[in-house]
């Protein structure tokens, strides 16, 4: 017993300090979802301290349940982390087996490739937003004002002009309208976490085994083959680790809905965390609880999900 | 049938040349095999065979038809590879229909293959675990059960026992003659081990550097080796080969003397020496001697066994009939 004792010991410091990081937050998160917590309230001035006087069962719960963004909440949540996943994990799949290959230049075009990781997701957003994606001043506006100047100048030439006539007008989208900004979102999250897939991609491609993909020529594979019934198996795992860091990451995401729209027409768990939280830190609370059992359950449910399309 | 011949065929990486033009002939049927030292261009000829190498100039020829454009899979060919290169993901029968599946063939005909080529190897047992859960032995078993699927005009095996143990080693070695009687296809076989090549195959092509040294039977490369280098690649222990003054006196500018073709006595002999390390077999004693004024060490290979302690003064005396003779270039005479 006594050869264990020294490592436990050792041991000790480090297992409090993660104990103390992660079951404080989460036990005071508990603890103010069960009780009336707000920060300011005239009327009953008692809530705005938090003490097991002002307990409240589940009503948090309820109240959150009731409210009316709530679903819909959720149901953006998914559906933009869906789709960044989905978006992220082709294209870093597609980059990664596009650079994998030797050309020159390779060096350069692979620290160009992971650079938008480096922007920080505020600025990030507030780059997309005004500069490239807004219908007047981004370069969306100037790009769809460019086609129909062109178009326009085009409606009065000789033998084509009918053609041409026939076009309508194309109209910018503007991405911060209730219908649009989750796709702005979308876009700019893709266009950052590209990145990140093609880096575990690219790494995970040059340990691929070389014998198997001679073996599999021989065998009469063709690339497409090849692709699909070796490379992507491979790359089955570091898949998996992708959609599961980035589902956990982007659940979170807030800097960027706040920059687009305010939350207008576009919320996620946090959002409504945040607007709960400025004054209703009880249901602010529960709101938080929801959002750590949809991350688990959207983890384990891709992760399911990917391990049995892949591994075959 | 698959008749494979290989015309003024070379291969330069850059600047360096790997194999400088080379013809060989590889008879239908024949189990030829590649043996050299590492480095020596072995496995990149069986590459440039097998199609995964470009040639850079030359010609082969498979059955009979000019084969050197033609892509890697149309060969028909089957190869083999040291590290086996099995389809991690996919189970046993997966991994041995594989090539059946890629030239879209009927699913009922695959399981038929593939169930008839595991009886043959003994997978029956196996055919749904993943390669992960089986053995070397079984590995190996496998790569060739997918080779044989393919009914291929001819096997490529790049040293397929190397990461086999000794005990393996042997009951494969012994596999892939059988596989060769029975299916009577020509092999190709590419080792360093020339243990290996003297027991399996029916023609012998020594390289090294690129270069063919000998082509021929295991015992005409025993017997009458083409050079100083044949001379000493073949045969285990290695053959005695020394110049100087003893050497001279029979004519030549070298001997050689295979260890299993010197006589011993504790008394007389044609050369005296001190024995060093003596290493007991049992059925055989091979006995390390020094101090000859012949060569750093000369091995001896006594049949049984023989009273000979470290130190003792040794009389050595060569099977006059047995002695190899090569001139300054380090050809035979």
């Amino acid at each position: 017993m006594s050869d264990r004792k020294l490592p436990r010991l050792l041991q000790t410091p480090a297992v409090l300090l993660l104990l103390v990081w992660m079951l404080i937050p989460l036990g005071m998160t508990l603890y103010f979802s069960f009780i009336r917590y707000v920060l300011n309230s005239l009327r009953r001035p008692e809530w705005t301290t938090p003490s097991f006087s002002n307990w409240r069962g589940f009503g948090n719960y309820e109240f959150v349940l009731k409210s009316k963004d709530f679903l819909f909440a959720i149901q953006n949540s998914l559906f933009i982390v869906c789709s960044i996943l989905f978006l992220t994990v082709i294209l870093g799949v597609l980059i990664a087996v596009l650079i994998n290959k030797s050309f020159p230049g390779q060096g350069i075009v692979r620290v160009l490739l992971i650079s938008p990781f480096f922007v920080m997701p505020a600025v990030n957003a507030v780059l997309w937003i005004n500069m490239i994606l807004d219908p007047v001043l981004g370069l969306q506006g100037i790009a769809v004002g460019g086609i129909n100047d062109m178009i326009t100048g085009l409606k009065d030439a000789p033998l084509v002009g009918w053609f041409f006539s026939m076009w309508p007008e194309l109209h910018p989208i503007s991405f911060r309208a209730t219908q649009t900004s989750a796709y702005a979102v979308i876009i700019m999250v893709t266009w950052q976490w590209t990145p990140f897939a093609v880096l575990i991609f690219m790494t995970s491609l040059q340990s691929e085994d070389q014998q198997q993909k001679e073996a599999a020529v021989l065998d009469g594979a063709n690339t497409w083959s090849q692709f699909r019934f070796l490379t992507l198996p491979h790359l089955a795992r570091p898949i998996a680790i992708v959609v599961m860091i980035q589902a956990i990451f982007h659940l979170s995401l807030y800097a960027e809905i706040e920059i687009v729209s305010r939350g207008n027409g576009n919320k996620n768990l946090p959002y409504l965390i945040g607007e709960f939280a400025n004054n209703n830190i009880g249901a602010a609370s529960a709101t938080g609880i929801f959002a750590v059992i949809l991350a688990n359950i959207v983890a384990i449910f891709l992760l399911r999900m990917i391990g049995k399309t892949l591994m075959e | 049938m698959g008749r494979i011949v290989l015309k003024n065929v070379t291969k330069t990486f850059g600047e360096t040349q790997v194999i400088p033009p080379l013809d060989l002939t590889i008879e239908d049927g024949e189990f030829a095999v590649f043996v050299g030292p590492s480095g020596c261009g072995k496995s990149t000829l069986l590459r440039m065979i097998a199609g995964l190498e470009d040639l850079t100039s030359g010609a082969i020829e498979i059955e009979g038809e000019d084969a050197t454009d033609v892509p890697p899979a149309k060969r028909g060919l089957a190869m083999v590879f040291q590290s086996y290169a099995l389809y991690p993901h996919m189970s046993v029968r997966k991994n041995i229909g594989f090539p059946l599946r890629m030239a879209k063939m009927e699913q009922p005909e695959i399981d038929e293959r593939v169930e008839t080529a595991a009886k043959s190897l003994n997978l029956m047992d196996y055919l749904d675990r993943k390669p992960a859960d089986l053995s070397g032995g079984q590995r190996q078993r496998v790569a060739i059960g997918r080779a044989i699927v393919r009914e291929p005009e001819a096997f490529l095996f790049d040293e397929p026992l190397s990461n086999l143990d000794a005990a393996l080693r042997v009951g494969m070695r012994l596999e892939i003659g059988e596989l060769h009687e029975r299916l009577k296809t020509t092999m190709i076989y590419v080792t360093h081990d020339q243990v290996e090549a003297m027991t399996m195959a029916n023609k012998i092509v020594v390289l090294r550097a690129g270069v063919i040294e000998q082509v021929g039977s295991p015992l005409e490369l025993y017997h009458k080796p083409r050079n100083v280098f044949v001379a000493g690649f073949i045969g285990s222990p290695k053959m005695n080969i020394f110049s100087g003054t003893e050497a001279e006196k029979m004519g030549a500018a070298t001997i050689g003397i295979r260890p299993e073709h010197t006589g011993v006595s504790m008394t007389d002999g044609m050369w005296k020496g001190r024995v060093g390390v003596a290493e007991h077999l049992g059925s055989d004693t091979f006995i390390h001697v020094h101090d000859t004024g012949l060569a750093d060490m000369i091995t001896v290979r006594i049949t049984g066994d023989i009273a000979v302690k470290h130190g003792d003064t040794i009389y050595l005396t060569p099977q006059a009939d047995q002695i190899h003779k090569f001139d300054a270039q380090g050809l035979r005479i």
